[in-house]
C-alpha cells in the first residue's frame, strides 16, 4: 500500500484538487443565505427555465447524435463521391463557435436580413419579411447549438470506429447478420465509451451556453443563474443554481457508468487487428450519402462563414481597422501556453490514475468535469473568489504579500483558469486513448525490467500519439474559442479575436463583428486542415 | 545568446515597471470611437489610456474582489443604474471637479460618477396603421392602455434599458401602479419579447406590430446606411415619437463613468473625465454614436437632430435612482410573466 503512495498518486491528486476549487466554491453556497430572488423565480420562470432546459438538451442531443454518428459511420465504413473531403471537411464545423453560428442564423432570417436582401436581389420588391421562417426562439437555439457541437461526437466516434477490428465486423457476418443489425448489435455498442464521451461534452456544452440562448431569448436555468447574479447581486443564489445544475450532469454520469458496468472496450489482443475493408456504394445510396454530408457540411460550416463573409465584403472597413498581428499573436501565447500545461498534467493524471489503480482517485477525477458544467462567467468567479479568500488568507497567516494581481488580470491566471474549464476534455480524451491499451502490456513492460517512466516514454506514448494530436487540436480550437472567461479576467489592452467579435456583436454591430469572426473561424479551419491527416489516418 | 535574451528579458521588464503615466479604464461601453478619443487624449497630454471592455456584472466583480490592489481607476458603462449601483456598493471615490460639475447638469451626475452622453428610450410607430391623433399625448404609462392590444413590441425583461425605464415608472408612479402597468403591456405584447432594439423597430417596418419602444440611437443607425440598404430603406418606413411631453418628459439614461475608490492615478483619471467632456470629445461621441450630448453648445448627429431635438427631456427623475429601483422592476416584469 506504501508503493501506492507513489509521486504519480500524488501529482495525479494535486491536479483534481485544482480542478475541483471552483466546484467548491460553488458548493460553499449552500452554506450561505440567499436572497429574495429565489421566491420571485420560484412563482415565475422557475419551472420553465427547468423545462427548457430539458428541451434544449434532449433536442441537441438527438440532433447531435444523428448527424455525428451518421457521418461517422458514412465516412468509416463507406466509399462514395467525396468520402475523402468529408472526412477531414465535417470537423471544420469546430472552428465555428456556437455565438457566431447565433449571429449568422439571425442575420439571416430576421426581418430585412440577408435572406430578404437575397430575395429581393432576385425577385425585386415583394413583402418577403412574413414568409421568411424565423428560427429564432428553441428551434435557433438547438440549431445552432447542434451543428456547432456535433463536431465531438463525430470526431471520437470516427476514431472509435478506425479502431473497430475487422474481425468484429466479420464475426457480424458470420452470424447472419444484415448491415443494419450489425450496425445496431455490434458497431454502434462497441464504439459506446466513444459516443458516450462525445455526447457528455455536448450536454456539458449546451446546459452551461449562455449567449447563444440568450440571444435567441430562451430562458433556460443558465438564464435564472444569470439573473440571480446580474441582476439581482445574489451571487450565493447563482452559485447554488449551477450546483444543482453540475449534480443533474453528475448523476447523468453516474447513470451511464452503471450502465456500463464493468464492460472492457480495450481491444483483443489475441488475431490481431485487421483493419477494415470499406463497402463501395452504387446508385442511391452513394447519392444519399453523399448528399447527407454535403448537406451537415454545407449548413455546419459552410453557411455561417458566407454570412460573416457577406458582411466583411459589404463592409471591408472593419477589417482593415482591425490590428490583425496583435490579435493574432494574443490568441496563439495563449493557446500554445494552455495547450502544454493542460496536455503535460493530463498525461501525468492519467498515468497516476492508471499506475495506481485507485478507485478514489477515478471519483476525484470526475468532478474535473466541473469545468466544462459550470457556465463560464459563474467558473470565473469562483475561481476570483476563491483568489481573494486565498490571497486574504496567506496575508493574515503567513504574512505574504498580495497575491491577487498574479493571478487575475494577468496570461497566468487565464491560462490557470482554462486549465480548469478544459481539463476535463484532455483527461477523458487521453483516458479513452489508454482505454485502449490492455493493462497486462503495462505489467509485460514491468516484467521486463522497464520503470514507469520508461514505459510511458517508450510504450504509452506512441500508441497515444493519436490522441494527443487529437486532444492538441481539440484544446487549440477550445481556446480560440473561448469568451465569456476571457472576456473577464484578461490583462487591459488584451484583445482576442473572440473578444473583439464579442465587443461589436453586443453593441448590435454584426456586421463589424464578422471581420473578427470569419478571421477566428480560418485560423481555427487552419489548424483542423493542418493536422486532419494525422487524426484521421487510415 | 543566452545572455542576449536574458538582457532583452530584463530591460523589457523593467520598461513595464517604469512610471508611465496613465489611466486605466474598466469599460463596459465598447465603441471604436472611444479608443480613438483615448488616443487623442494620449496625443494631447501624455498621459497612456489602458483600457480592457467586457460586460458589467464581470468587471464590477473584478473590481470588488482585486480591492485595494486594483489597477482600475475609471469604471465607463452605459446604464445610470448600473452606475448607482456600483456606487451603493461603495466602490465609488469622489469624481467631482470644478470642469466636470459646471459642464454637467445635476440631474445627470451624482458626487461618485458623472454622465458623459445622454439617450433616450422611446417609441416608434409605422404611419400606415397609427395615425397622429392615436398617439396624441401618447405616454409610458398609456402604452398599458387595452386599445393596443397585441400591438406593441419590446424587447426582454432581462435588457438593462427596459430595467431603468421600469425604475423610473416605479420613481414616478409608485410599485403598485406600475405592477398593474406591467401586466397590461405584456397583455399588449405583439408577441413573446425577443431580439434586441433594433428587431423591435424592424418589427414594425414588418407589419409585426404598431409600436415599438427603443432607444434612439439604433434608429440613427439603421437610417446611417451602416447596417445596409434594406434595413435603411425599413427604418424610413416607421417614424419616432418622444412620449410623455405634456408631462414630466422622455424617459433618458446616460453613458458615464466615475473614479474607483482605490484608484492609482485619481489625478489622470479626472483629467480623462473632464477630457470626455469638451466640445471636441463630445462632437467626435455624438458624430459616431448617435447620443445626444451632456454638454451645452453641441448638437447632435443631423440624424438624430431630424428626429426632432427640441423635446422635452426628463430633467426631473434623477437617473442616480434608476439603480435602486432596477431590481424591484426586475420582479415586476418577471411576475408580469414579461418574457
Amino acid at each position: 500500500m506504501v508503493n501506492k503512495i507513489n509521486i504519480w498518486y500524488f501529482s495525479s491528486f494535486i491536479i483534481s484538487i485544482i480542478v475541483a476549487v471552483p466546484i467548491i466554491t460553488v458548493f460553499s453556497s449552500f452554506f450561505e443565505t440567499t436572497g429574495g430572488y429565489v421566491s420571485v423565480l420560484k412563482n415565475t420562470f422557475l419551472l420553465d427555465y427547468i423545462y427548457n432546459s430539458l428541451i434544449l438538451l434532449t433536442g441537441v442531443l438527438t440532433l447531435t447524435f444523428i448527424i455525428g454518428v451518421g457521418c461517422a459511420y458514412l465516412v468509416s465504413f463507406y466509399k462514395f463521391p467525396g468520402v475523402n473531403f468529408f472526412k477531414w471537411a465535417l470537423i471544420l464545423s469546430f472552428a465555428v463557435p456556437a455565438y457566431i453560428y447565433a449571429y449568422s442564423l439571425t442575420a439571416f432570417f430576421e426581418n430585412y436580413g440577408t435572406a430578404f436582401s437575397i430575395l429581393k436581389n432576385l425577385f425585386g420588391d415583394g413583402n418577403y419579411n412574413a414568409h421568411i421562417p424565423k428560427f429564432d426562439g428553441m428551434l435557433g437555439a438547438i440549431i445552432s447549438i447542434s451543428f456547432s457541437l456535433f463536431g465531438y461526437v463525430y470526431v471520437l466516434t470516427r476514431a472509435s470506429f478506425h479502431y473497430q477490428s475487422q474481425n468484429l465486423l466479420e464475426l457480424g457476418k458470420n452470424l447472419g447478420f444484415s448491415k443494419q443489425k450489425s450496425f445496431f448489435k455490434i458497431i454502434l455498442p462497441s464504439a459506446r465509451p466513444a459516443i458516450v464521451a462525445g455526447l457528455s461534452l455536448v450536454a456539458m456544452e449546451t446546459l452551461s451556453d449562455f449567449g447563444s440562448v440568450s440571444f435567441f431569448g430562451v430562458s433556460t436555468l443558465t438564464t435564472g443563474i444569470y439573473n440571480a447574479w446580474i441582476s439581482f447581486d445574489d451571487l450565493t443564489l447563482a452559485n447554488r443554481l449551477s450546483s444543482y445544475l453540475l449534480i443533474f450532469i453528475l448523476g447523468l454520469f453516474i447513470l451511464e457508468n452503471l450502465s456500463r458496468k464493468k464492460a472492457q472496450y480495450h481491444t483483443s489482443s489475441k488475431g490481431g487487428f485487421k483493419s477494415k475493408s470499406v463497402i463501395q456504394l452504387f446508385n442511391y445510396k452513394s447519392i444519399l450519402a453523399c448528399l447527407f454530408c454535403v448537406v451537415v457540411f454545407f449548413l455546419s460550416f459552410l453557411f455561417p462563414v458566407f454570412q460573416m463573409l457577406y458582411w466583411t465584403i459589404i463592409f471591408p472597413k472593419h477589417l482593415l481597422d482591425l490590428n490583425l498581428i496583435e490579435l493574432f499573436s494574443n490568441t496563439m501565447l495563449l493557446v500554445f501556453l494552455s495547450c502544454c500545461v493542460l496536455i503535460l498534467l493530463a498525461f501525468i493524471s492519467n498515468y497516476g490514475n492508471r499506475v495506481s489503480k485507485s478507485k478514489f482517485l477515478e471519483m476525484l477525477n470526475t468532478f474535473s468535469i466541473s469545468g466544462y458544467a459550470i457556465p463560464g462567467i459563474i467558473l470565473a468567479v469562483a475561481f476570483i473568489t476563491f483568489i481573494s479568500w486565498l490571497d486574504l488568507n496567506m496575508i493574515n497567516y503567513l504574512g505574504t504579500e498580495s497575491i491577487k494581481s498574479i493571478f487575475i488580470g494577468s496570461i497566468l491566471g487565464l491560462v490557470l483558469i482554462y486549465f480548469i474549464r478544459f481539463y476535463s476534455l484532455a483527461n477523458n480524451g487521453i483516458k479513452s486513448g489508454y482505454l485502449k491499451i490492455n493493462y497486462s502490456i503495462d505489467e509485460s513492460a514491468y516484467l521486463l525490467g522497464y520503470s514507469k517512466f520508461k514505459t510511458f516514454r517508450n510504450i504509452h506514448l506512441p500508441y497515444l500519439k493519436n490522441s494527443v494530436l487529437l486532444i492538441g487540436i481539440l484544446l487549440t480550437i477550445e481556446i480560440i474559442k473561448e469568451l465569456p472567461i476571457t472576456l473577464i479576467m484578461r490583462p487591459f489592452n488584451f484583445e482576442t479575436f473572440a473578444t473583439k467579435a464579442y465587443i461589436y456583436a453586443s453593441q448590435d454591430l454584426l456586421e463589424a463583428a464578422a471581420a473578427p469572426s470569419l478571421l477566428l473561424i480560418l485560423i481555427a479551419s487552419c489548424f483542423i486542415l493542418i493536422t486532419s491527416r494525422y487524426i484521421l489516418k487510415d | 545568446m543566452k545572455k542576449l535574451i536574458l538582457i532583452i528579458l530584463t530591460l523589457s521588464f523593467f520598461k513595464s515597471m517604469s512610471l508611465a503615466n496613465e489611466v486605466n479604464v474598466f469599460s463596459a461601453r465598447h465603441y471604436d470611437s472611444d479608443i480613438q478619443l483615448y488616443n487623442k487624449f494620449t496625443s494631447q497630454t501624455g498621459i497612456k489610456v489602458n483600457v480592457i471592455s467586457g460586460k458589467d456584472k464581470s468587471l464590477q466583480k473584478r473590481i470588488i474582489e482585486e480591492g485595494k490592489n486594483s489597477k482600475a481607476d475609471l469604471y465607463i458603462t452605459a446604464d445610470a443604474g448600473k452606475l448607482g449601483l456600483f456606487d451603493s456598493n461603495g466602490m465609488f471615490q469622489n469624481s467631482m471637479s470644478p470642469a466636470i460639475k459646471s459642464a454637467v447638469p445635476s440631474n445627470f451626475r451624482s458626487k461618485n460618477w458623472t454622465g458623459i452622453a445622454k439617450r433616450a428610450r422611446i417609441i416608434y410607430y409605422s404611419p400606415e396603421r397609427v395615425s397622429a391623433n392615436d398617439l396624441n399625448g401618447m405616454t409610458y404609462e398609456a402604452l398599458a392602455n387595452p386599445k393596443w392590444k397585441g400591438r406593441i413590441v419590446i424587447r426582454q425583461s432581462n435588457n438593462i434599458y427596459n430595467q431603468s425605464l421600469v425604475a423610473s415608472l416605479i420613481d414616478n408612479n409608485g410599485k403598485k401602479n406600475t405592477t398593474e402597468w406591467a401586466k397590461n403591456l405584456v397583455a399588449n405584447m405583439a408577441r413573446d419579447s425577443k431580439g434586441n432594439d433594433r428587431a423591435q423597430i424592424l418589427a414594425v417596418a414588418a407589419g409585426e406590430a404598431d409600436l415599438a419602444v427603443a432607444n434612439t440611437y439604433y434608429y440613427a443607425l439603421m437610417l446611417s446606411g451602416s447596417k445596409g440598404t434594406e434595413q435603411q430603406a425599413a427604418a424610413k418606413k416607421v417614424l419616432p415619437f418622444f412620449p410623455n411631453q405634456g408631462d414630466r418628459g422622455t424617459h433618458m439614461n446616460i453613458s458615464g463613468g466615475g473614479i474607483l475608490k482605490y484608484a492609482p492615478n485619481k489625478d489622470n483619471a479626472i483629467k480623462l473625465l473632464e477630457f470626455l467632456l469638451t466640445k471636441d470629445a463630445q462632437q467626435h461621441i455624438v458624430n459616431n454614436t448617435y447620443e445626444y450630448p451632456m454638454i451645452e453648445g453641441v448638437e447632435p448627429h443631423e440624424l438624430i437632430k431630424q428626429m426632432g431635438f427640441n423635446f422635452k427631456q426628463d430633467l426631473k427623475t434623477k437617473v442616480a435612482n434608476y439603480g435602486k429601483n432596477q431590481a424591484i422592476a426586475l420582479e415586476i416584469m418577471l411576475n408580469a410573466k414579461w418574457k
